[in-house]
């Protein structure tokens, strides 16, 4: 035997024993597992079909779907009610990616480390946001991330870079006929700006939190990605003011009726637009990753489910197996071609069977993927971005200038930093 | 205001606040009848095509009708409860001498104005530790601190307006208080009771904060906040908005128009005869 | 005594929450953060709320809205309570009218103003440009100036009718005789209404603005919806900066203090008026 198989022996043989042990549990005292999530609609159906043949396969394990709202914020708050009340139920969350360090920190859920997940077939953006302190706490389900869609009729090359963008659009809206708007994106004062944000900031370089978990939003690439954004609005006006009350859905109609150039938006718009009857786009545009400015990087904000056990489960082996089994290849592969959502596993982007499923351009999203960076991986993520949203608003309707506003990001961010004890945390957690 | 002009005026003025008033329902209603593509692309003020597709899309993909029990349950036994146990408390405020009367009205007074904010966290925390956040109960509770004063502020008012003379004539004749309430007031009270039961009704079925604050999800939402959350991170559905807004208003605006009078006695009754 | 079970559940749900909010606020209690624990921190928070500005910008986004708003309904109020005091024809229908926008859920009446200012094809650009007045379609919601608009409309809209009710009640106390009398003397309807309609109506009036000023101080439904405290936090008032810090934050040491804070301000604000109103609250008249 090699190496590699001696390990591969005794990790499989420690798993048998492990759920031997559960097993044996569940079965004496009957008990079952929860599984929460989105259980609605065709997302729902996929997932039910996919428990069953989980337990199928694993008779000694009942696994009962819990339904939980379906609005991220409302599931948040009751994961936090229940945690917070020690309950053992659902032994499995369905996690925001913004969520995973929060919960971990909380002392929720547990890490994954000893049950040795094969943390290598992941992308690595949704490892890093899954990771806290060195430990793995959650195994990504599948990935959401930002796009720039482009109308190929009227812009037949991806755009190499911002300034190009800029350039391309406004050449674009200026013919006769042209649409009105040159870029259309997420700018109203909710989490959709931060993820708009963490591009443009990508794209110049810069960060919000540097890797000790101090703030540098208030450097000059972050003033200079914020001072591209409102240029945007006020000097080429290429994106109209109105963005900046938009969500998802008002830029996907104006892309949608012809309206814009460029729009930023998540994969799920894909599809929508390719049904020619409700779309006057449909054959006529493309998905790149956002291009990136001089000094930066091609950056997409990242954004998807995750899969955690709660700290508090009774069989946190069993809810691994379970875990492995929902993430596992086969899985993935058919939720994608249920209902389109992103696998998080880079080997898949290459299946035939998922390449062949639906209208979308899998090249393009696994070239984003591979760009995405997660926003930033801390506990207090919720408050710190409510910051952000504010002041990004504020400098970006114009009440307060780039510098200004992100100063006092940062400032009012270090405080939140210092009263959360999050240095000390930090520490501790790094020993 | 005998001059003609002054007539004039009278008239424009008051046209204009009653156009005021009723062109936001007007357009709502039209706007709801509205394909979604038109109504944004081209605001017109009359309707040209007219479809019925947000109205059943309300209720075949969003379930409306999950929010309107809740609501209907919510305020019903909300309305249900203060007004059995409100009757009694306004009739011993209305009829009874005792010490600390005064007191405890100023005191009733005071909790209708509560800033509802203000008692969101201990309910918050309260709720959480009896496991009463998104439950009916957990509803119907935090409820009672706006509908309870309210209901017994209103009858209190309007129970002080009906004549003594029946009850006391009653007395005489050697009935008992438990007789003359149940005999002869309580028959009296019920179109105030009535009217008591509409105004409590309407807070509750319109109450915002506590039903957001308390509920988690679309199983328990009640209409209001059903609504304001339609606008889901993906969706701006105008033209589900105003057929839900106009489902919501419908209830509401009929029982103003039939009940009208009275529901102006009920309001004012409690507020200014004080 | 028959008052016992109602007043029991009021002070058990209402005054008994209070005092539990006051504890609350003394800690430190953030659900969130449960590696911070729950100490007891005296009277931090309230020293934090001191220095936030943020809660103070709050405070003056209320502030502004409340007499704002209160100015216009009660200068609208007072002439719908005059012509409904007046015989005419429609009386009855212009009641009802005005009635419906006050008994309809206030979520549904900001939304239906958020939708008429919508800047794609909402009815107040559309409107607002074919008359002239704009050159071309604005963005409403982008600037501090322009969102007011549509948040005091929507207000002045909804509570109006109940304002002029409030105060036509008060009118309809008043002895006519006395305009008879005065009408005889030769006075115009300008001098009738200064000098016998308004000092009559003064405890109607006072009243009225009491309701309106504690409604105001406490607005929440109507700017969650139709702003959501934006641009920025520039039309934010305190109700939503108190459920943000409560519900989205899970600050409950936070929130809890200023909720307090809110609650004193609310109870001095009514004290004084009532102090100013003179008028027995306790309905000790017959």
């Amino acid at each position: 035997m090699t190496r590699e198989r001696v390990i591969a022996f005794f990790a499989a043989a420690t798993m048998l024993l492990l759920a031997a042990c559960d097993g044996g549990n569940a079965k004496k005292r009957g008990s079952t597992l929860k599984f929460s999530g989105s259980g609605l609609g065709a997302e729902g159906r996929v997932v039910s079909r996919q428990i069953e043949r989980f337990m199928r396969l694993n008779p000694d394990i009942r696994v009962e779907l819990q339904q939980t709202p379906d609005d991220a914020t409302q599931r948040h708050q009751l994961y936090v009610q229940w945690l917070n009340a020690r309950a053992g139920n659902p032994d499995i969350l369905q996690l925001d990616v913004v969520w995973t360090a929060e919960f971990a920190a909380a002392g929720w859920i547990l890490p994954l480390g000893r049950f040795k997940p094969p943390v290598a077939d992941f992308f690595p953006a949704t490892v890093e946001a899954n990771t806290w302190a060195g430990e793995l706490y959650a195994l990504p389900w599948f990935v959401d991330v930002g796009l720039l869609y482009r109308r190929t009729d009227l812009v037949p090359v991806e755009p190499s870079n911002l300034d190009e963008l800029v350039k391309q659009a406004r050449a674009a809206m200026s013919r006769p006929g042209g649409p009105r708007y040159g870029f259309v994106w997420q700018g109203a004062r909710y989490e959709g700006l931060i993820t708009t944000f963490v591009e443009y900031l990508g794209a110049f370089g810069g960060r919000i939190l540097d890797e000790r978990g101090e703030v540098v939003v208030n450097r000059p690439e972050a003033v200079r990605a914020v001072t591209f954004m409102r240029d945007e609005l006020y000097g080429s006006r290429i994106a109209p003011l109105d963005v900046l009350t938009w969500h998802e859905e008002e830029a996907r109609f104006a892309f949608q009726n012809g309206n814009a150039v460029f729009m930023r938006n998540w994969p799920y718009a894909v599809e929508p637009m390719s049904d020619s009857a409700s779309s006057r786009v449909a054959g006529k545009y493309a998905v790149s990753p956002m291009p990136a400015a001089q000094g930066g990087r091609s950056t997409a904000a990242l954004g998807g489910a995750q899969l955690a056990i709660n700290r508090y489960s009774e069989s946190p082996a069993a809810a691994y197996r379970l875990i492995a089994f929902i993430t596992a290849p086969e899985q993935m592969i058919e939720r994608a071609q249920a209902v389109g959502q992103y696998p998080t596993r880079s080997a898949l982007y290459d299946d035939p069977r998922l390449r062949a499923a639906r209208s979308i351009p899998w090249d393009q999203a696994k070239r984003a993927i591979e760009s995405a960076t997660p926003r930033p991986v801390t506990p207090i993520y919720n408050e710190m971005s409510e910051i952000l949203q504010i002041e990004l608003h504020r400098a970006l309707v114009r009440q307060a200038e780039p510098q200004e506003a992100l100063n006092s990001a940062a400032k009012r961010i270090d405080a939140l930093i210092e009263r959360t004890g999050m240095r000390r945390l930090a520490r501790e957690a790094g020993k | 205001m005998t001059f003609r002009w002054e007539r004039w005026l009278f008239g424009a003025v008051l046209s204009a606040l009653v156009i005021f008033t009723l062109f936001p329902f007007y357009w709502a209603i039209v706007a709801s009848f509205t394909p979604d593509a038109a109504l944004f692309r081209d605001p017109s003020l009359w309707p040209r095509t007219i479809i019925l597709d947000h109205y059943r899309s309300l209720f075949d993909e969003r379930d409306f009708l999950t929010p309107i029990r809740n609501s209907l349950i919510v305020a019903g036994t909300t309305t249900a409860f203060c007004l059995t146990v409100g009757t009694f408390a306004a009739y011993a405020m209305a009829r009874l001498e005792f010490r600390g009367k005064a007191a405890i009205m100023a005191f009733i007074l005071a909790v209708t104005m509560f800033p509802q904010i203000s008692i969101v966290s201990p309910l918050y925390l309260l709720l959480r530790s009896l496991h009463l956040i998104d439950t009916y109960p957990g509803l119907i509770l935090p409820y009672m601190t706006f509908a309870m004063p309210l209901t017994v502020w209103i009858l209190t008012g309007s129970i002080r307006q009906i004549p003594r003379d029946l009850e006391e004539a009653a007395h005489v004749d050697g009935a008992s208080r438990r007789q003359s309430f149940t005999r002869i007031l309580l028959p009296l009270a019920v179109p105030s009771l009535a009217t008591t039961a509409i105004l409590t009704f309407i807070y509750c079925w319109n109450e915002f904060l506590f039903a957001l604050s308390f509920t988690l999800g679309p199983e328990r939402q009640t209409v209001p906040v059903a609504i304001a959350l339609f606008r889901g991170q993906y969706q701006v559905p105008w033209g589900q908005i105003l057929a839900a807004a106009v489902i919501a208003t419908a209830p509401v605006a009929a029982m103003v128009l039939v009940f009208q009078r009275r529901i102006v006695q009920g309001l004012t009754a409690g507020a200014v005869k004080g | 005594m028959l008052v016992t079970p109602a007043l029991a559940v009021i002070a058990l749900i209402a005054i008994f929450p209070l005092g539990w909010t006051v504890w609350e606020s003394l800690h430190m209690h953030e659900l969130r953060m449960p590696w911070l624990g729950k100490p007891f921190i005296g009277l931090d928070n309230y020293a934090e709320i001191a220095g936030d500005p943020r809660f103070w910008a709050a405070l003056g986004h209320t502030a502004f809205f409340t007499v704002v708003s209160i100015a216009l309904e009660f200068l609208l109020g007072l002439f719908l309570a005059l012509a409904m005091n007046r015989v005419f024809r429609g009386r009855g229908f212009v009641r009802a009218a005005v009635l419906v926008p006050w008994a309809i859920p206030t979520v549904v009446a900001a939304l239906l103003w958020r939708f008429m200012f919508e800047s794609q094809g909402g009815i107040a650009n559309a409107l607002l440009v074919d008359v002239g007045i704009l050159d071309q379609p604005i963005v409403w919601f982008i600037k501090t100036t322009t969102a007011w608009v549509p948040v005091i409309l929507a207000d002045v809209w909804k509570t109006t009718p109940f304002v002029a009710l409030l105060l036509l009640a008060g009118l309809q106390n008043i002895d006519l005789t006395l305009y008879e009398a005065a009408a005889v003397d030769g006075a115009n309807g300008w001098w009738q209404l200064r000098h016998i309609t308004l000092p009559l109506l003064k405890p109607a009036i006072l009243v009225t603005l009491i309701f309106r000023t504690l409604d105001g101080f406490r607005v929440f439904d109507l700017i969650y919806v139709l702003t959501g405290g934006g641009p920025g936090t520039s039309t934010e008032p305190v109700a939503l900066y108190t459920f943000n810090a409560l519900l989205q934050n899970l600050r409950f040491g936070y929130g809890s203090a200023l909720s307090v804070v809110i609650f004193a301000i609310t109870f001095g604000l009514a004290l004084l008026y009532m102090k100013g109103l003179g008028v027995r609250l306790g309905g000790e008249q017959r």
